[in-house]
């Protein structure tokens, strides 16, 4: 067996529960903002008019014009579904959970676009990857899109890739977001002056946010940071608050400037919340 | 306690700065990952923690330190004294016959003597002061370090002959002065003990080093008695009595008799009486000294000591040997038992070496006949004759006394005496002690003419004090003289136990024969070495005559042993013309210092150091504790076991199977020939078999294969009724097994064949009636088309079930042939064929294969292909 396809077995392996547990989270969602009334966005939508000259030929549709006297155009609004780019942090620092911990940032970040993608596609939006090219609909569209999910390349803690995109997508962008804020605002701000909305989800792990350690503990990160002795961590619990919320302000600064959302979810947490919470404020940017 | 390297200990004086040193020294941080890393980067550090190792680590860190630099320091416990003077130390060690009892001991003493020497860094020579094993006089080794004079002790063995002192004085004497001299002895003297000691005395300051009494003993060459041995021991005098064990050896190393020698206080030497029945005696060949490994507690027997053959001759050979009347009747059976009998005319008896000669009655004619006995008597033999009518008639010169003439007649019609019985036996007569039954009886005899020396010569006597046996010492032999016949008609003597018991005496005295030829060289054959085992001789050993080894001392060039051919094979004693030991006396201004078991040095720096690394493991241990490192899971995985591979389970796949026999050559033959098989069926069919599996009736589960091999031959035993009932079940429910008996047509002729075997060994299974195989069996047509089915031979009938059993799908259960087709089929690691098919060619082994796989596909698929045979009637049925 090759290596590729060992790969692939993998990760066919771990990608159903992953779907599964995504489709049960955006079901329970679903019902909650069922009662909403969904404003004409889809395939339903038919415009019918006289031919004039200029249209293209193959653009008649002859079986109506076949009916009616004069030749009838059939114009569809494809452009009225919203796209949906969503974009989750692969780097190294996401494949880390805390001792005790129950799932990776990494696996909650991928659950939560997964459970989204599945939200939208039900409603009918269309969803890309950040770093694909493909664009995902339809039925089947969740099941590629996991496939691709999982084999997106790691990269670092900041989304670039962004050819793809296009204009006035809406962005979903899950990370821990512990980069320093200059490299977050730049890159939001690359993005945001596509032009496109969107939001910012930080997934941290419980340990990242408490520093539950004590003693005298060597910190050694894993994108390369340079390691920190520190000689008593119960000493530093108040002042690595301080900057962590110092960080999440930067963030929520970041994100309100560029006209986005942003939102914290720490993975102790029922993903199903932050979930809904991510939805609502989808609609409600849609809905602006 | 003294220390070889006492400087080290300054160390010590480093403890209190490595307490210091460690302490301030905070331990290693535990590492943990942590992704907001750059978020505590650079955060004011509140607060200095109390980063100190703890105190009981520190202390036992400081506490394993401070045993390292004690143990390199190198301290010995109850160090002997420092040696004297200064310069090189000279060792002389006794390492003759002696020494062996206590050689560990003298070991020891002398190690003891390098330890001090090494610690002072002093040279050692060495002298051993017997002669080497390759006939080297003693002599000095060269000045050498501690450590090769060790190694030079350490191949240094007992010698199984006496020191020497001269040469060893010489030696001394040459060696000039030297600091410290150091003596073991073995505390026994000889004639050159002054010079030695004079020698010893003027080379250094003396150290004798020696056991209060001398331990030596000496089991000297024992005297043959008419019952047994008498064995001596010799020792050196000592204050109190002691037991000595003899043990009586035969050549396989068996103790046969064990004897008691009570040696008196003061007394050097013990004798006991090794009582043993004759046949036991020509059985043995050494005494030892219970309990003690030396040269000289051994005591090697020859032939001399065992083979006493005995010749017979009768004055009339034509009755010799009728029953009740014979004059040899009584006594061939009276020695039968004990001693070696020969028959022939006196010359051919005499052209061999014999020990004892019985005439019955027969006269030694002057000239040639008598001069041969005469020099064979001189030479040792012993001439037992018996009286009779010629001997009365016409006594010869060989006779012990002079007989009177005629013979004398007691009780019968015409005499008024009565049949005389027999007096006790005289002290000094070779019959003292013996029991007369009372009933014996002495009716007629010959009458010695009176001497002198008569009653000298008178071994036995009637109650009137006639002699009844007389004898006469004639050079190195005897001659002896019974004045009745042999047979019953002069006497009852010959009818009663007291005559067997008087002959076996005689016999007992009588000289052992040995290769006696004094000029004929003898080349050493076995040696004792210093321990008193028998080896090969040294190469210092050389030839000895046998007029030589009569007085010969051991020594270096003739080692104490065998020698000569096995036919006469002589002995060569340690004791021999050996002096008894004597003590030695104590050299005056020499220091004496025991023997001991075990030096009392002890160098405790292994332990110390062994000590300080176990306790620098368990400082290891706490550290990686105290970073986090170690956790009950580690310490778990490195205790676990390794997981054991599960052996596969054989459901799942298709196995062939062999009956496994005992017979590891045959098993392996059968799985050979069945791994062949599969392979073959692998590549040629679509059937995939797996390696093929051993299996015991009875024992293993049968109903996972669908075929058995089972190979039958003379050696196979018969099936327990727990195999043959698995069998019987596994033939009812489809299995066949296939049994091989692998004689290919060999009961042709006388050779009764495999029948018997099959008989035997299938009597309990529930064979079918039989019929020879044909081509129009579903066998011959299951894969291949077969015309006939060999194996390894050919030819053979193949027989299956004759009827068709609807209920097994017409499959028959047993398979019956001869032909090998295991052979046949078999193939070794490299995929040859190893065993050649009979008459042979390329074209056989492929039809034993063919059979091979149709045999399997008939075991896999039944009779499917048996619907083959019915296609012309269907096609018939067809085209109507």
């Amino acid at each position: 067996m090759t290596q590729t396809a060992r790969q692939a077995e993998v990760i066919a392996g771990r990608l159903p529960p992953l779907q599964v547990a995504a489709a049960r989270v955006a079901a329970t969602v679903w019902q909650g903002v069922h009662g909403r009334r969904r404003v004409g966005v889809g395939d339903g939508i038919w415009q019918f008019r006289p031919f004039v000259v200029g249209d293209e030929v193959r653009r008649i549709d002859w079986r109506k014009s076949a009916l009616a006297d004069a030749l009838i155009v059939r114009e569809t609004e494809w452009e009225a579904a919203q796209t949906v780019v969503l974009w989750r942090d692969g780097s190294p620092s996401m494949q880390w959970k805390s001792r005790g911990a129950d799932v990776a940032k990494l696996d909650r970040a991928g659950l939560l676009v997964l459970a989204l993608a599945a939200l939208l596609l039900r409603g009918g939006e269309r969803v890309r990857l950040l770093g694909s090219d493909r664009q995902y609909g339809g039925a089947g569209g969740l099941d590629r899109l996991a496939l691709d999910l999982a084999g997106l390349a790691a990269e670092d803690g900041l989304p670039t890739a962004m050819a793809a995109v296009p204009r006035h997508a809406r962005m979903v962008l899950i990370g821990d977001f512990l980069a320093p804020p200059e490299a977050i605002a730049a890159s939001v701000g690359r993005l945001a002056s596509l032009p496109a909305g969107g939001h910012l989800v930080q997934v941290l792990d419980p340990a990242e946010v408490d520093l539950p350690y004590r003693g005298r503990v060597r910190f050694t990160g894993l994108e390369r940071e340079a390691p920190t002795l520190v000689r008593r961590v119960e000493g530093l619990r108040g002042a690595y608050g301080a900057r962590l919320a110092a960080q999440r302000a930067s963030l929520a600064a970041i994100a309100a400037g560029a006209g986005w959302g942003c939102s914290l979810h720490q993975t102790d947490a029922p993903p199903e919340t932050a979930l809904l919470a991510l939805y609502l404020a989808l609609s409600d940017g849609r809905g602006r | 306690m003294i220390f070889v390297a006492p400087w080290l200990l300054l160390a010590l004086a480093g403890l209190p700065v490595l307490w210091w040193l460690l302490r301030v020294s905070p331990p290693t941080p535990r590492t943990e990952i942590f992704p907001a890393v750059r978020l505590l980067a650079g955060l004011p550090s509140t607060e200095e923690t109390p980063a100190h190792t703890p105190w009981w680590l520190l202390l036992l860190r400081v506490v394993a330190a401070g045993l390292v630099i004690v143990g390199l320091a190198q301290p010995v416990w109850r160090a002997g004294a420092d040696l004297a003077g200064a310069g090189r130390v000279l060792l002389v060690v006794d390492d003759g016959w002696a020494s062996a009892t206590d050689w560990p001991r003298r070991m020891t003493a002398a190690g003891g003597v390098l330890d001090r020497a090494a610690r002072a860094g002093r040279k050692v020579v060495l002298l051993t002061t017997a002669t080497g094993t390759s006939g080297a006089a003693p002599k000095l080794s060269p000045t050498l370090p501690p450590s090769e004079v060790r190694a030079r002790l350490a191949a240094l063995r007992p010698k199984p002959w006496p020191v020497d002192r001269a040469a060893s004085a010489s030696a001394l004497r040459a060696a000039g002065s030297a600091g410290a001299v150091f003596y073991i002895a073995d505390g026994l003297v000889d004639a050159d003990w002054d010079v030695f000691a004079a020698a010893l005395q003027v080379a250094g300051t003396l150290t004798v080093l020696r056991a209060d009494v001398a331990p030596a003993r000496l089991l000297q060459t024992p005297t043959a008695e008419a019952d047994g041995f008498t064995v001596h021991v010799a020792q050196v005098p000592r204050p109190v009595a002691e037991t000595v064990g003899v043990l009586a050896q035969a050549g396989d190393g068996r103790t046969l008799a064990r004897v008691d020698a009570v040696v008196p206080a003061d007394a050097g030497t013990a004798k006991a009486k090794l009582v043993l029945p004759p046949e036991l005696r020509n059985r043995l060949t050494r005494l030892t000294i219970e309990g003690t490994a030396s040269a000289g507690g051994v005591a090697l027997l020859d032939e001399r000591f065992r083979r006493r053959p005995v010749g017979l001759l009768a004055g009339n050979a034509i009755s010799a040997d009728t029953p009740l009347t014979g004059p040899l009747f009584y006594v061939r059976r009276a020695l039968a038992p004990y001693a070696e009998l020969r028959d022939g005319d006196l010359r051919t008896l005499l052209a061999r070496d014999l020990s004892v000669l019985v005439l019955a009655d027969r006269i030694v004619s002057d000239g040639a006949e008598r001069d041969a006995l005469t020099a064979w008597v001189e030479k040792g033999g012993l001439l037992l004759r018996f009286a009779g009518p010629s001997t009365a008639d016409h006594p010869d010169a060989l006779l012990p006394v002079q007989l009177a003439a005629g013979d004398r007649r007691l009780g019968g019609a015409m005499s008024w005496s009565q049949p005389a019985a027999l007096a006790p036996f005289q002290p000094g007569s070779a019959f003292e002690g013996l029991t007369i039954p009372p009933d014996v009886r002495i009716n007629r005899q010959v009458l010695a003419a009176p001497g002198a020396q008569l009653s000298g010569q008178t071994w036995a006597s009637l109650t009137d004090g006639t002699p009844l046996v007389t004898q006469r010492a004639v050079g190195a032999g005897r001659i002896v003289l019974f004045h009745v016949t042999a047979n019953a008609d002069w006497s009852d003597l010959p009818l009663s136990g007291l005559f067997v018991d008087m002959l076996r005496r005689l016999v007992a005295q009588a000289v052992g024969v040995a290769g006696d030829d004094a000029a004929a060289r003898l080349a050493p054959v076995e040696s004792l070495d210093g321990f008193g085992l028998l080896g090969a001789p040294p190469p210092s050993a050389s030839a000895i005559t046998g007029a030589e080894l009569a007085g010969a001392v051991a020594g270096a060039k003739h080692p104490p042993g065998f020698y000569g051919p096995q036919a006469g094979r002589r002995a060569l004693n340690l004791a021999n013309n050996l002096p008894l030991p004597v003590a030695a006396p104590a050299i005056s201004g020499a220091k004496l210092e025991p023997l001991r078991d075990a030096s009392p040095e002890r160098e405790l720096a292994p332990w110390l150091l062994a000590t300080a690394l176990g306790l620098l493991a368990i400082d290891l241990l706490l550290a990686l504790r105290l970073r986090g490192l170690l956790s009950a899971a580690v310490v778990l995985l490195m205790l676990a076991p390794a997981a054991r591979a599960q052996p596969t389970n054989p459901a799942l796949a298709t196995h062939l199977a062999f009956v496994t026999s005992g017979d590891s050559a045959a098993d392996a033959l059968s799985q050979a020939g069945l791994f062949g098989l599969s392979d073959y069926v692998n590549r040629r069919t679509n059937a995939d078999l797996a390696e093929p599996v051993g299996v015991v009736p009875g024992k293993s589960d049968l109903s996972l294969y669908p075929l058995l091999y089972w190979r039958v031959s003379a050696d196979t035993a018969t099936p327990p009724s727990a195999a043959i009932a698995a069998l019987n079940d596994f033939m009812s429910h489809g299995g066949i097994i296939l049994i091989d008996t692998a004689s290919g047509g060999s009961s042709t002729g006388f050779s009764s064949g495999p029948d018997p075997i099959l008989q035997r060994v299938t009597a309990g299974l529930a064979i079918p009636p039989l019929a020879a195989l044909t081509i129009q069996h579903v066998l011959a047509r299951a894969f291949y088309l077969l015309q006939d089915f060999p194996g390894r031979y050919t030819g053979d009938v193949v027989w299956v079930q004759r009827d068709q059993d609807r209920s097994n799908d017409s499959v028959s259960p047993v398979i019956i042939g001869g032909n090998d087709w295991a052979s046949a089929w078999a193939i070794d690691g490299q995929g040859r064929n190893p065993y050649a098919v009979i008459p042979g060619g390329a074209r056989q082994r492929v039809l034993a294969y063919r059979f091979g796989i149709n045999l399997v596909m008939y075991a896999l698929t039944g009779n499917y292909k048996g619907d083959q045979v019915h296609v012309p009637a269907i096609l018939e049925r067809l085209g109507q």
